[in-house]
């Protein structure tokens, strides 16, 4: 008509847009999405997995088919949330609070082998069953943190001892960790300070020195510990009872490159802890080596993608913690899928977020939300002057 | 650094941090790239091995079995194609008694309890004998499977293997042979062809046999029904395709199952169709009268030789079961079985001849098939006046069933010997095989066998509309120092149809005995020859032999040389 007037709209903000200033939105815009996709795979894989793994595992103790899947459901429904609310917590906050849960979750480590639950030989939980967790498992992603923590105070103060403060604190978490006895946990937590002290700066010299003393305490622990001696010369020569490796190469390689299809093994069903240890030899079986190379390739992405993000990082704790995280949960997953594929001896341990975990999904979920929370960054902000040393511009 | 201001200065430690820390960054950076390959060669040892398994592992099977569609043994057939022997996946229990996760007393009760071939306190001793593997039960049931699965005990091992499987269970069971525990072959075809069956390029398919399961089935059951009557201790059958030399049907009484071969006795194993020889009596006269009419020692149907008295020669007194007490001629001699008749034509082909046309039909040397388990006929160390005799009517040398049908076979199909064999033969395939009698000679046999069952001894065996021929035998069984006169072998040789000669069938009864029906006679031509009768009527049409009333053999020139006493039995038989 005449004379309308265009009428003003009230400025709308696009929800999830740029100039969206709410809480979760800010997360949107912060965090690393190709990681959350990566680690939404993971657990889309392992969710799979676990259901084919589960008649298997399920069957040889006389559980319900799907009994381990159920369950791996819940600890998902648990696990997802906890991963995206600590991905939320301020840098800050989560410092602090790593450090505390770091404090706490040793103290349980110290207190299991007086309060701990016997299972499978071996004294490493704590609780009554059926609620009880590994205290070790979820110190693990605390621990890298604190440890960032102490070691990035290095910078502050070039005076003070953290790296014989940070060995004395490993070391003892490694006495007690292999009281339970768990060396698998042992070798994490040790390689893992290794790679902390590398990136913090310390000289190679310590370094080698350090690498050296590891392969000094092998060649000890062939010499004067059977158990290990007995492993390694089981390994090398293929002698021994090597039932299980046996079994886990017959599961793998028995679905050729494409797999049998999802139900179709028939190995698995043979193969003791399908659904934990030796899940990645069930996936070979049911979908084939192409898809273990699919996983394998997924862990490495994730890896890669946090080191390639940290060389915009200067924070000394911010690259420390988060490639201390990085490491944990790629060595974890690399040292699983060498045992199945029989590159390093059976050694116990499960493959991040794929394995029927248990708490222990809890406890991997937690550390993948401290490296998203760590790995979280304002999209706008200028790169690092030093970046450019690493891209084509010189 | 800067002096005017020490109030406000950091400390000298603090002091370098800005510079420090760009170039802590920068080690940080570098080792963390460092790292990062580390990270990315690892993945790439996983994904190499990866890669060699895809490689080495060869191509992926399929979900039906562990092995694929292709079975580690390929299956036999019948002619028809029925399934004989096929291997499927069978279930296995075993047990790791190291591994043993619940307390071994538990354990043992319940695999009692399931599993009742061994005692609680056996399942113990293995259960704590730390042994790596010892097997619980092979060939086991799914139900049974299903049970110990329930156990829950994750030593436990229940495995898939291969299992040969007999779905015709007895049927043919010699034919077949069986496998050990560990899957080797032991003896029938099952030896025979054991490359051909487990031969890369052959496993895929099944391998035919000449064998006719209905044939088999019906052979079997009337001769099994027959030594049940006559309370025979063995019995033995075969169907021979005269043209062809294939074995339709193979018998050999009692059986064994080749699922549980374990089960039966051990001497029932042997195939008493080709590995036990026996002297097959009267059933030679056919033979002895051929090679006499072939080497013209015979040239008359119408001659006759002296039968009014036993014949003497030296010590031996040759004479006939049912003394004719007359001359006879050539067709009566066969009717009436006569001993006298039959020695005094060999003793004019003398042993010679005589010895000489047994190795044209192969009596010398075990029979001409494929199987491993064959018998070595008892051949005579010396031809005297009397063996020449004997052996004429089948005393004093012994052979196989086999033998026997097989020579029956070329005395009828025009003359010409075949070996044997138990592979079913395309046309192409058949030998040519060797010229035994001529065909004039040939088509007068099938004169006289058709004879003998219409007019003879053989009567009891006639299958009506069949045109059966042939010739009764019953011997006694030798023994230490002569012979046993009421252990007899009773045997009937016959062929079908006579007037176009297609299948030899042989039924030998080992020791039977007589029955309130048949007047206490246990000779041939009361025990064997009705299995003859039922059997050809049952498997005829299965041949595709059709009944008929019209055709037959022309025996017009021979029955005017049957003399018979007015009022004489007709029933009256051997």
């Amino acid at each position: 008509m005449t004379g309308s007037t265009i009428q003003r709209q009230p400025k709308q903000v696009v929800r999830l847009g740029r100039a969206d200033r709410s809480w979760y939105a800010t997360w949107f815009w912060e965090i690393d999405r190709v990681l959350l996709l990566l680690v939404a795979l993971l657990i889309g894989i392992g969710l799979i997995a676990v259901a084919a793994a589960s008649p298997a595992a399920a069957g040889l103790e006389g559980k319900p088919p799907l009994y381990y899947f159920t369950r791996q459901l819940v600890w998902v429904g648990l696990g997802v949330p906890a991963m995206i609310g600590v991905s939320m917590l301020p840098k800050e906050a989560a410092r602090r609070w790593s450090i505390w849960a770091a404090v706490v979750f040793a103290l349980c480590l110290v207190a299991v082998p007086f309060v701990g639950i016997k299972v499978n030989g071996a004294v490493r939980w704590i609780g009554v069953d059926p609620i009880r967790f590994q205290p070790s498992e979820f110190l693990k992603p605390f621990f890298v943190v604190a440890l960032a923590w102490v070691l990035s105070l290095r910078q502050q103060d070039r005076s003070l001892p953290v790296v014989p403060l940070s060995g004395l604190a490993v070391g003892l978490i490694a006495l007690f960790l292999m009281k339970q006895p768990d060396f698998g946990q042992t070798v994490i937590f040790c390689t893992v300070w290794m790679a902390l002290l590398l990136l913090s700066g310390v000289a190679m010299k310590w370094l080698y020195a350090l690498g050296g003393a590891a392969l000094g305490l092998i060649v000890l622990a062939f010499l004067f510990y059977d158990v290990a001696r007995g492993r390694i010369m089981e390994f090398v020569t293929g002698s021994g009872d090597t039932y299980h490796v046996d079994v886990a190469h017959a599961t793998i390689v028995n679905g050729g490159l494409v797999g049998l299809g999802p139900g179709g093994g028939v190995r698995k069903f043979k193969l003791p802890e399908s659904h934990n240890d030796y899940i990645f030899s069930v996936i070979g079986e049911e979908f084939g080596l192409i898809s273990c190379l699919a996983i394998a390739f997924i862990y490495l992405a994730i890896m890669v993608r946090v080191f390639i993000k940290l060389l915009d990082e200067e924070d000394n704790f911010l690259i420390l913690a988060a490639a201390g995280l990085a490491t944990q949960f790629g060595l974890q997953a690399l040292v699983n899928m060498a045992v199945n594929v029989q590159v390093v001896p059976s050694k116990g341990m499960t493959l991040p977020f794929i394995s029927y975990g248990g708490s222990s999904l809890l406890a991997v979920s937690i550390g993948f939300g401290l490296l998203l929370a760590f790995t979280r960054r304002n999209p706008y902000l200028t790169r690092s002057p030093y970046v450019v040393k690493w891209s084509s511009r010189q | 650094m800067n002096a005017p201001f020490p109030a406000i200065a950091a400390p000298p430690e603090r002091v370098r941090l800005a510079g420090a820390r760009v170039e802590s960054a920068s080690v940080a950076h570098f080792r963390l790239m460092v790292m990062m390959l580390l990270f990315i060669a690892a993945t790439a040892v996983i994904a190499g091995k990866l890669a060699w398994m895809a490689v080495a592992s060869g191509p992926a099977p399929t979900a039906a079995s562990t092995y694929g569609l292709i079975p580690p043994r390929a299956d036999i057939v019948d002619r028809n194609g029925v399934t004989l022997a096929r291997t499927i996946d069978a279930w296995s229990i075993a047990v790791h008694p190291d591994k043993l996760m619940n307390p071994p007393e538990v354990v043992a009760a319940k695999l009692a309890a399931i599993l009742p071939d061994r005692t609680e306190a056996e399942y113990l001793a293995i259960l704590k004998s730390g042994r790596s593997f010892v097997y619980l039960k092979r060939r086991a049931l799914p139900e049974l499977i299903k049970q110990v699965n329930a156990i829950g005990e994750p030593a436990i091992a229940l495995g898939r293997e291969p299992e040969r499987l007999y779905p015709q269970g007895n049927l043919a069971s010699h034919v077949m042979g069986w496998l050990d525990q560990d899957g080797k072959p032991t003896s029938g075809m099952e030896r025979v062809l054991d490359t051909r069956l487990t031969a890369d390029h052959g496993r895929g398919r099944p391998v035919a046999l000449s064998i006719d399961s209905r044939v088999q089935a019906a052979l079997e059951t009337e001769l099994n029904a027959a030594m049940v009557k006559h309370s025979a201790i063995g019995a033995s059958g075969l169907v021979l395709d005269v043209k062809t030399g294939e074995v339709v049907a193979m018998t050999s009484l009692p059986s064994f199952n080749p699922n549980a071969p374990s089960f039966g006795a051990v001497e029932d194993l042997a195939n008493k169709s080709t590995l036990n020889v026996y002297e097959l009596g009267s059933t030679f006269k056919m033979i002895t009268m051929a090679n006499a009419i072939e080497s013209g020692v015979v040239t008359s149907m119408s001659h006759r030789y002296d039968a009014t008295a036993p014949l003497q020669v030296g010590r031996f007194k040759i004479k006939d079961d049912h003394p004719q007490n007359r001359f006879l001629d050539v067709p009566e001699i066969l009717v009436h079985s006569s001993n006298i008749g039959t020695a005094r034509i060999a003793d004019a082909l003398g042993p010679e001849r005589t010895a000489a046309f047994f190795r044209k039909l192969g009596f010398d040397a075990p029979a001409d098939i494929e199987l491993g388990a064959k018998g070595r006929p008892l051949w005579p160390k010396f031809w005297a006046r009397t063996t020449t005799m004997t052996v004429a009517y089948g005393h004093g040398i012994a052979v196989t069933p086999l033998h026997l049908a097989s020579a029956y076979a070329a005395l009828v199909n025009g003359g010409v010997w075949r070996p044997a064999t138990l592979l079913k033969r395309a046309p192409g395939q058949v030998p040519e095989g060797r010229r035994v009698i001529s065909e004039a000679t040939s088509a007068r046999m099938r004169q006289l066998m058709r004879l003998v069952v219409m007019k003879g001894t053989g009567r009891k065996a006639d299958a009506p509309g069949f045109r059966l021929g042939g010739k009764t035998g019953t011997a006694e069984k030798p023994r230490a120092g002569g012979y046993a006169h009421h252990s007899l072998i009773s045997t009937f040789a016959g062929v079908f149809p006579m007037d176009a000669p297609r299948f030899v069938i042989i039924a030998m009864l080992d020791e039977p005995k007589g029955t309130a029906d048949t007047f206490g006679y246990a000779t041939a031509a009361w025990t064997a020859g009705p299995v003859i009768a039922r059997t050809v009527a049952r498997i005829g049409p299965l041949l595709g032999v059709m009944p008929s009333l019209t055709k037959d053999v022309d025996e017009s020139e021979l029955l005017p040389l049957l003399w018979e006493p007015k009022g004489a039995n007709p029933n009256a038989v051997e």
